[in-house]
């Protein structure tokens, strides 16, 4: 009698707070597809008289051209976690299993890039991208992005390469298969959990900067979604179900995302934890 | 061994140019800015003309601008509040969510915060706390007629309210953590206390928590670490305002670099930013060190 009280009552409390958390979510979808006269008009919790969701999409589009910071960010979001896994997963399987002398020095250096708050490199950087051409262009913030990527990815990496067998290396140098072949067909193929965390991690994080886009990019073509977004908020004529069918529309990728991932997702957070 | 000693001596040069690129990529691009960041906080400096050399002088300068403390009081306030409220909240939900039928479901919930940008997430609440057309002065409105609260205007109440979405945010964090921590606990040390008689709360108390203390220094890193470099959530909803009274470390980092072009004095303030964070995760990471974790 006792338990099931205890239970009912455990379920009682979570149920409110999963209500609490869900609410917000609710609020914005509610308002995402208002019209922005029946938000003006309407309570809060009244249903839109009529659909406003696409013509709220449709005005962000025009206005502010969010599909060009769409794509701007989906290429960054690839791009820039492709060449991470690749030069992490490189370092990595060098750093493990070739041993060249100071492996474990290089892979301090390269770690403690983790370390500080992004802050800390903020200026030099924007000095250093205004002098040698980089400053809002794609290419540099590939290359930002990938670096700030780099040292949790060769953690991962790092520390899953150890667990492949020696076995299948050995018989694989008898095959007379170099080093640069191993990385290749033997370890990155064999790596598909850690290519995966890493990637989705990277990928959302890419995502959802806005630090590095407002810094090191001016032109509408160059600037990442999220500082779109951002500089949506700071004019006073967005109007709020505009702002919500935009928040929705760059949400659903890495809420996408994560339905279908959500295994990675969490052995992801426990490993960025745990670096 | 053998294989790794003939690797090492067949080919050290390729073995070199495999960690080059990560290497170049992060020294170039994170750790020298770092040193250069450092050295510019020693000098006044607009960005575009020579740069003066003040020693000190950025530093001395914080004791001195209003602006700068009442950040800094701001940034203490965040991290005492997001060290309470999710971490603590997060062992709750992530303690009473084991085991339920609906776990799944649950933790999803919990967690879907986490997916979204701070971007989208300052958007949502920075409509449900707007001050005329704002879902929470409605739902305040249904009880009493005509109250509006200034949840974004008002100090201390707009730090308040974005810690609050903050909390929202996070706290899916934490319970992951938690509930990764809690699954890892053997059950037979909880099973010997509550034959023993010890009902529930003394055993989570004196046995889980315990047992859970590694993960909980984790989560307590992670957790002021994250509160120290707040920024996104902060310049979305209230741009540090009204009057800079919301403003926390890193965006009166971004307002004097950026917006005001003090480089060197934004560059002093990165600094201390970066040594409170080291000094946070100094334990942890020493921990990490001693657990072997670095090494292979």
């Amino acid at each position: 009698m006792k338990h099931i009280l205890s239970r009912t009552i455990i379920y009682f409390v979570i149920g409110i707070l999963a209500l609490l958390w869900l609410l917000p979510v609710l609020a914005a979808l509610l308002v995402a597809f208002k019209t922005p006269q029946d938000f003006v008009s309407q309570k809060f919790y009244e249903l839109p008289k009529s659909l406003g969701l696409i013509t709220n999409l449709k005005d962000a589009m025009s206005q502010y051209k969010i599909q060009h910071h769409v794509l701007s960010s989906l290429f960054y979001s690839a791009i820039g976690a492709a060449a991470a896994i690749l030069c992490a997963s490189a370092a990595g399987y060098s750093i493990v299993r070739l041993r060249p002398r100071f492996n474990f020095a290089l892979f301090l250096i390269i770690y403690s890039g983790t370390i500080f708050p992004f802050q800390m490199y903020l200026i030099p950087v924007y000095k250093f991208y205004n002098a040698i051409g980089l400053y809002d262009t794609r290419l540099g913030m590939v290359l930002i992005y990938s670096a700030i990527c780099i040292p949790f990815a060769l953690f991962v990496y790092r520390g899953f390469y150890t667990t492949i067998p020696r076995e299948t290396e050995e018989a694989a140098k008898l095959d007379g298969c170099g080093p640069v072949r191993m990385l290749f067909y033997i370890f990155i193929p064999n790596s598909t959990a850690p290519t995966a965390v890493v990637a989705l991690f990277q990928a959302t994080w890419i995502w959802n900067d806005l630090l590095f886009g407002m810094v090191l990019t001016r032109k509408e073509e160059i600037r990442p979604v999220m500082v779109a977004v951002s500089s949506m908020m700071g004019f006073g004529g967005t109007s709020i179900p505009m702002l919500m069918s935009v928040v929705l529309a760059v949400s659903i990728p890495t809420i996408a995302l994560f339905v279908f991932l959500r295994k990675y997702f969490i052995s992801g957070m426990v490993m960025a934890a745990s670096e | 061994m053998g294989a790794t000693r003939r690797a090492r001596n067949q080919n050290p040069f390729l073995s070199y140019i495999l960690i080059l690129p990560a290497f170049a990529l992060v020294v170039g691009l994170l750790l020298v800015p770092m040193a250069q960041n450092l050295y510019y906080s020693f000098f006044k400096w607009d960005g575009i003309s020579k740069p003066i050399f003040v020693g000190l002088g950025n530093y001395l300068r914080f004791f001195a601008d209003s602006n700068f403390v009442q950040s800094f009081v701001n940034t203490l306030i965040w991290v005492v509040a997001t060290l309470a409220i999710p971490v603590a909240g997060g062992l709750v939900v992530a303690n009473f969510l084991r085991g339920l039928k609906l776990e799944n479901l649950f933790k999803s919930i919990f967690f879907i915060p986490l997916t979204i940008s701070f971007v989208s997430t300052g958007a949502v609440w920075s409509y449900i706390f707007s001050r005329d057309l704002g879902m929470l002065n409605g739902i305040i409105g249904l009880f009493s007629h005509g109250t509006k609260v200034n949840w974004l205007t008002s100090v201390p109440l707009n730090t308040g309210s974005m810690i609050i979405a903050w909390v929202w945010q996070q706290l899916g964090t934490s319970m992951v953590m938690f509930l990764a921590g809690l699954s890892t606990i053997p059950r037979d040390p909880v099973e010997a206390a509550l034959l023993d008689g010890a009902n529930k709360w003394q055993t989570f108390v004196h046995v889980t928590l315990p047992m859970l203390r590694p993960v909980t220094t984790v989560v307590i890193t992670m957790a002021m670490v994250n509160s120290f470099k707040t920024f996104d959530i902060i310049y979305v909803i209230t741009r540090g305002g009204p009057y800079r009274s919301s403003e926390t470390l890193a965006v009166t980092m971004f307002r004097e670099t950026f917006t005001m072009f003090n480089m060197g004095y934004g560059a002093a303030i990165s600094a201390l930013l970066s040594i409170l964070v080291i000094l946070v995760s100094v334990s942890y990471i020493k921990g990490m060190w001693k657990k072997d974790l670095l090494f292979y």
